[in-house]
C-alpha cells in the first residue's frame, strides 16, 4: 500500500499516524526554549554593555582627576567600544534566534527591519572605533622631518 | 526584565553626564567631554535595545549615533579643541 507524505511532526508507522515528534518536541515547548535562549543571549549582551560602562565610566573619572592627555582617554573610549560592539552583536544574536520561532511573514520582516538597524549600528561604531585607532596611532607616532 | 534594563540605561545616561562633566572641568577640552558622555549615552541606548524589540527603542539608538556622528564630524571642522 502506498502511504501518503506525512504531516509535520508526524510518524506514519503500522499502526497509522501517530504524532511522535510532536510527543517529544512540540511546536509549544520548542518555541519556550527558544525565548528563553533568546533572554539568556540579551541578557548577556546587556550585562557586556553595562559592564563596559561602569569600567569606562570609573576610568574616566580616575583619567580626569590625574589630568592625564586626551590620548589616555581615547585609549578608554576604545575599550568602552569594544564592549559595546562585543554587546551590540549579542543583541544580533538574539534577533537571529527569534527567527526560529517569527511563525508569519510580518513577524520575520519586523526581525529583518530590526537586525538591520542593529547591523547598521555595529558597523558605525566598528568604523569609529577603527578611525580613533589610526587617529591615536597618528598621534603616537614620532614627528618626522628635517 | 524590561524595568531592571531600564533602570541601567538611566544609570548610563547619569554616568555619561558625570563624566562629561568631570572631563570638561579637567581637560578644558569641548570635543573630549562631549565624546566621553556619548560613549555612555550610546550603551544607555543600546541597554535600552537589549529588551523587547520595539521601533522607539530603536529609533533612540539610532539617533544617539547619528548625533554622536555629526557632532563629533562638526567639532573637528570646526578646530581643535572645539
Amino acid at each position: 500500500m502506498r502511504r501518503g507524505r506525512p504531516a509535520t511532526g508526524s510518524v506514519v508507522c503500522s499502526f497509522g499516524t501517530v504524532p511522535v515528534v510532536d510527543s517529544i518536541l512540540s511546536e509549544e515547548l520548542l518555541s519556550e526554549i527558544v525565548d528563553l535562549l533568546v533572554r539568556v543571549v540579551e541578557a548577556a549582551g546587556a550585562l557586556i554593555i553595562f559592564t563596559g560602562a561602569v569600567i569606562g565610566f570609573v576610568r574616566f573619572l580616575i583619567l580626569a582627576v590625574r589630568r592625564r592627555t586626551p590620548a589616555a582617554f581615547v585609549t578608554v573610549r576604545l575599550d568602552v567600544g569594544r564592549f559595546l560592539t562585543l554587546g551590540l552583536e549579542f543583541q544580533l544574536a538574539g534577533d537571529i534566534l527569534r527567527t526560529a520561532i517569527a511563525p508569519t511573514f510580518r513577524e520575520i520582516g519586523e526581525l529583518a527591519a530590526i537586525a538591520t538597524i542593529r547591523t547598521a549600528l555595529n558597523y558605525f561604531l566598528r568604523r569609529e572605533i577603527r578611525d580613533e585607532r589610526e587617529e591615536l596611532s597618528r598621534d603616537q607616532q614620532p614627528a618626522s622631518g628635517p | 526584565m524590561t524595568g531592571l534594563l531600564d533602570s541601567l540605561a538611566l544609570l548610563c545616561t547619569a554616568a555619561g553626564l558625570v563624566a562629561g562633566i568631570t572631563v570638561l572641568a579637567s581637560s578644558r577640552d569641548s570635543l573630549l567631554a562631549l565624546r566621553t558622555a556619548l560613549e555612555l549615552w550610546v550603551a544607555a541606548g543600546l541597554l535600552r535595545l537589549a529588551g523587547p524589540p520595539s521601533w522607539s527603542t530603536l529609533a533612540a539608538a539610532a539617533a544617539v549615533i547619528v548625533t554622536r556622528q555629526l557632532i563629533t564630524q562638526a567639532l573637528r571642522w570646526s578646530g581643535p579643541g572645539g
